[in-house]
């Protein structure tokens, strides 16, 4: 209704205008006729009608809604008011668009990473599924094997579906070439339970799951690059890792599971693993699948884990051999047991990027401040010809969300173009960031944050302006010694608030900061430096183990006399390369219960191996020609296993035994030849833990990395190194060239870029800060010019002036920086957990940081304190 | 001053102007000089109504669909917007005058001395 007449409203109003000229009109005609002239007529005819615009404006009023269209002039008001002071616009857009922009992107991110469903239907019904290993102190998931995958999906009562899945590899041969394909194996159910299906092709059932019904399922991406998205691939039969495979169908663009890297290209059924002798299938004890369940629209997680701990507790009693500590089960829900890990870290970022929000915010509220007190004349004009408090105040706060909603679409600008680079900043660890946008909740999170902000903070100058008294203001413009006290306190109670939100971030970063530098001191047992790593790989398929062992044997001899190549060998696992393997092993004279035998983490070492990657060798030897497939038995641990099972003997020469679970090696009983030192396996912050290794002559159970040291840049060699392959064997796919210091780089990613970011963060507060002092104190300066100006007429030195001000601005900083570490106690407790080697009250980062902020305040406080010295009192005081 | 005499008079009680449009609509349609000048005439003078707030009643009674107006030519060959009751206006003026009656003779019975 209201809308219509908006549209009616320019015809109404004409209409009026012109009725009430007609009126006056005739009514002067009317006078002229009693014997009036014209000038008196018209007088008169005015007079006895009265107050021609005011009776327009209330004749208009019926058709308007006071209260809307009253904001809608204050918000036009508010535009003008920008237009006319583009300094100060400009300056406080800027800073809010600084402050909304970086909180939106990391709000977009958070958005994407935690609080975003996963892309599968009723995805909160996706649970995470695994087994407690209650030998381990706490929370301890452990994978599951096939015998126990299969007995779970069988007898439980509470999951519509449920599915196993293991990351593998493939290496896809067609006519032209091999490639080495990212893979995962999965169960039949696998799609059903995600609630995805193929669009060409069939799914996956459950006969796919027997030996010899190899099926392959391919990705959207794999079907357009490799068949040229033909639909006629369904049915037709892949050569996979040397095999044929039968496909099964097409996934549909952008399905993607597991989610994070890399992607697979395709799946394929778990037919393989059920093959050979003694197949994968039938092994309770190899505990390697990721399970995932759908519960049952009527079932609760809590359910299904009581369900689930009921079967695996029966397990345990059937099979203590091998599942004798795995007596409970784990249910999580998908999306929560994906981004546990960085959980944390996306609460630092927010709570970080929130105290940003916050010290900008104050900053302008300190800028409305200084501008609503500069307005204090037009604003007492205002009161004086009747605007109640409420319309000074709506005018007011108005201006100020006008301000903020401007800050906040230009700071969407901001976060649209963060967003967009942070893929590229941000460690690829982080699952799902690539999928951060600005989308519909992003752009309501900025709108709430400007609207709520601009209230909030202009609440104070609407308040603080409407308490003011008509003739003080009016006075004011004259001569007034200083501003009200009130207005005073609050903005120099900002400044300090200001301070110490600095203090709390650059103490935050600083901290981080050092940590990291902590972390990339630390020796990670191998020299990482001109080591390159590549992955070969060899087929299983076509080469026995000793073929497989010579070809890498004859592949070493090759690079070896490279030219630019100091040494090279093969090893698996590289450190920090996400490879690993844990495998059970007796002691010889060290008689254990059956199901009780210790496992720690395996390795495996072609001759050279330690000495190419200069792990130093404690006792013994290494493995050398004698380390053959014929030789006999060795095995060689590290310092930290000899210091856990050989405490205070001489390890070398003690006979262990390592199940190694393969049909083709027994597990033969292994001298221990050697002691080499520990190195870091997974990130350089863990404890070096335990480790053996076997010859890989003796042990062709995968490819190992090459792992070669140059003299120079380990990255020119690869190219060479790639050639070498090829011309042993075409067929051999090359892939994850990398080096040592990449893979220690990756792993510690993310604290680095936590460093990084809150380094940015603590930039923009130091910026902000200052910025802050120095709006107040050239306030102070321009209020007390006259105050000053006396001073001076009364005999006080330019020094005198300028030492006030400094005094002044530094006091504030002190109080601030004060508060600022008062602060830092209690909030850098909570990010203790972050920390390495350092305390999270770092006495030497709280000095830096005051030090620091000291520095800032000083020359903030400058340039005001030499304007003010540089008044002339003579001018100031004429004024 | 005239103007704070007239505010007295039309303070009396709210709705009486809009009443008096209502009832001289209704007996014939009129512009709005007409509409002031036919409200003196009827009132003897006792009512003086300033002219330009009978606008503001007008604009209430078009608005709320009590009256529609158009342009027409007035005998005198001036264009004026006439003013015609709707018969939602003609239902709404009943209500408020015999609800107005009622008041009104409320009012006499208390101050006629008669009663006392």
């Amino acid at each position: 209704m209201w809308l219509k007449h908006l549209w009616m409203r320019r015809r109404i109003y004409s209409d009026l205008t012109e009725e009430i000229r007609q009126h006056l009109d005739e009514k002067a005609e009317a006078l002229m006729a009693d014997g009036m002239s014209r000038e008196e007529a018209d007088r008169a005819a005015r007079r006895q009608f009265g107050n021609v615009t005011r009776l327009e404006e209330r004749s208009r009023e019926p058709w308007m809604c006071p209260f809307l269209e009253g904001l809608w002039a204050d918000f036009i008001y508010a535009i003008r008011q920008l237009r006319k002071n583009p300094g100060y616009a400009f300056t406080a857009i800027l800073t809010l668009a600084l402050g909304i922009g970086t909180t939106t992107a990391v709000f977009s991110l958070v958005n994407a990473v935690l609080l975003r469903p996963l892309p599968f239907p009723e995805s909160e019904r996706l649970m995470w599924l695994s087994q407690q290993d209650h030998s381990l102190p706490g929370v301890a998931a452990e994978a599951l094997s096939y015998p126990d995958y299969f007995d779970w999906r069988a007898q439980n009562h509470t999951l519509s579906g449920m599915a196993s899945y293991v990351s593998s590899g493939a290496i896809l041969r067609t006519r032209e070439e091999s490639r080495r394909l990212d893979a995962a194996t999965v169960s039949s159910s696998f799609f059903d339970v995600l609630g995805a299906s193929p669009i060409v092709g069939r799914n996956f059932r459950p006969d796919d799951e027997k030996p010899g019904n190899r099926a392959a399922m391919l990705s959207y991406a794999l079907w357009q690059s490799e068949f040229g998205s033909s639909r006629e691939v369904a049915g037709s039969s892949i050569n996979l890792d040397g095999t044929n495979y039968t496909v099964a169908g097409v996934m549909p663009r952008g399905f993607q599971f597991p989610l994070g890297h890399p992607a697979p290209a395709l799946w394929k059924s778990l037919a393989e693993d059920a093959e050979g002798k003694d197949p994968k299938t039938g092994q309770r004890g190899f505990d390697v699948l990721h399970v995932i369940g759908r519960l049952k629209p009527e079932a609760t997680q809590e359910q299904a884990k009581a369900d689930l701990s009921v079967i695996a507790a029966n397990l345990a009693r059937q099979y203590p051999d091998d599942n004798k500590q795995y007596y409970s089960a784990l249910v999580k829900p998908q999306l929560e047991s994906m981004t546990g890990s960085v959980r944390p870290a996306m609460r630092l970022l927010f709570g970080a990027v929130t105290m940003v929000l916050l010290l900008v915010c104050a900053n302008v509220a300190g800028l409305l401040l200084a501008r609503g007190s500069s307005r204090s004349g037009e604003f007492a004009v205002r009161a004086a010809i009747g605007a109640g408090r409420a319309v000074i105040i709506r005018q007011v706060l108005v201006e100020s969300v006008t301000l903020f909603l401007c800050g906040g679409a230009a700071g969407l600008a901001l976060a649209a173009g963060l967003v967009h680079a942070a893929p590229k900043l941000m460690p690829v660890e982080i699952p799902r960031v690539e999928m951060a946008a600005v989308d519909a909740r992003v752009l309501l999170f900025v709108l709430i944050v400007s609207l709520v902000t601009g209230l909030v903070f202009g609440a104070f100058p609407a308040w603080r302006v409407s308490r003011s008294a008509p003739q003080g203001g009016l006075r004011e413009g004259s001569r007034a010694v200083s501003g009200t006290h009130g207005q005073h306190r609050l903005h120099t109670g900002l400044v300090i608030a200001q301070t110490a939100i600095g203090v709390v971030l650059l103490i935050g970063s600083g901290l981080l900061m050092r940590s990291f530098l902590q972390m990339m001191n630390v020796d990670p047992g191998f020299d990482p430096t001109h080591l390159s790593t590549t992955r070969v790989a060899a087929s299983f398929d076509s080469l026995t183990h000793d073929q497989h062992f010579l070809f890498f044997e004859r592949l070493l001899s090759r690079i070896s006399a490279l030219p630019g190549v100091q040494s090279a060998s093969a090893g698996w696992p590289v450190p920090m390369s996400n490879s690993s393997a844990t495998i059970s092993f007796n002691i010889l004279g060290r008689p254990v219960a059956k199901g009780d035998e210790p496992s720690e983490a395996l390795g495996l070492a072609m001759p050279g191996y330690f000495e190419t990657m200069r792990i130093p060798l404690m006792a013994g030897r290494t493995f050398g020609e004698r380390d053959g497939v014929a030789g006999r038995p060795t095995i060689v641990i590290d310092q930290a296993f000899a210091a856990k099972y050989f405490p205070n003997q001489n390890p070398v020469g003690q006979h262990m035994q390592v199940r190694l679970g393969d049909d083709v090696f027994e597990s033969p009983v292994r001298e221990i030849v050697g002691v080499v030192g520990s190195i870091k396996r997974k990130e350089l912050t863990a404890e070096a833990d335990p480790q053996f290794y076997l010859p890989y002559a003796q042990a062709v159970i995968t490819n190992p990395f090459l792992v070669v040291r140059a003299n120079g840049d380990p990255a020119a060699i690869q190219h060479a190194i790639g050639t070498v392959v090829h011309e042993l064997d075409k067929s051999v796919p090359v892939y994850e060239a990398s080096t040592a210091e990449q893979y220690i780089s990756n792993s510690a990613a993310q604290p680095r870029f936590q460093a990084l970011l809150l380094a940015c963060f603590a930039a923009i507060g130091l910026i902000l800060s200052a910025i802050g002092l120095y709006g107040l104190l050239s306030y102070v300066v321009v209020q007390r010019r006259s105050e000053i100006g006396l001073r001076m007429a009364l005999g006080a030195q330019r020094s005198d002036v300028l030492r006030m001000i400094v005094r002044r601005g530094l006091f504030l900083t002190l109080v601030g920086i004060a508060a600022g570490l008062a602060a830092s106690i209690v909030i850098t407790r909570f990010i203790s957990e972050m920390l390495f080697h350092i305390q999270p009250t770092d006495p030497l980062t709280f000095a830096l940081t005051a030090a620091l902020l000291l520095i800032a305040g000083l020359a903030a406080s400058g340039l005001p304190a030499y304007r003010a010295a540089c008044l002339d009192p003579i001018r100031t005081l004429r004024q | 001053m005239a103007s704070s005499k007239n505010t007295e008079q039309r303070d009396l009680f709210p709705g009486a102007l809009e009443m008096m449009i209502l009832r001289s609509v209704l007996r014939q349609p009129m512009h709005g000089y007409a509409l002031v000048q036919h409200i003196k005439q009827r009132s003897n003078d006792l009512l003086q109504v300033e002219e330009g707030s009978l606008y503001p009643a007008l604009q209430r009674l078009l608005k709320d669909g009590l009256l529609k107006a158009e342009w027409e030519i007035s005998p005198s060959n001036r264009r004026v917007r006439t003013y015609r009751i709707t018969p939602a206006g003609k239902k709404h003026l009943e209500r408020q005058v015999s609800s107005f009656e009622r008041m009104f003779e409320g009012i006499t019975r208390v101050i006629s001395p008669a009663e006392s």
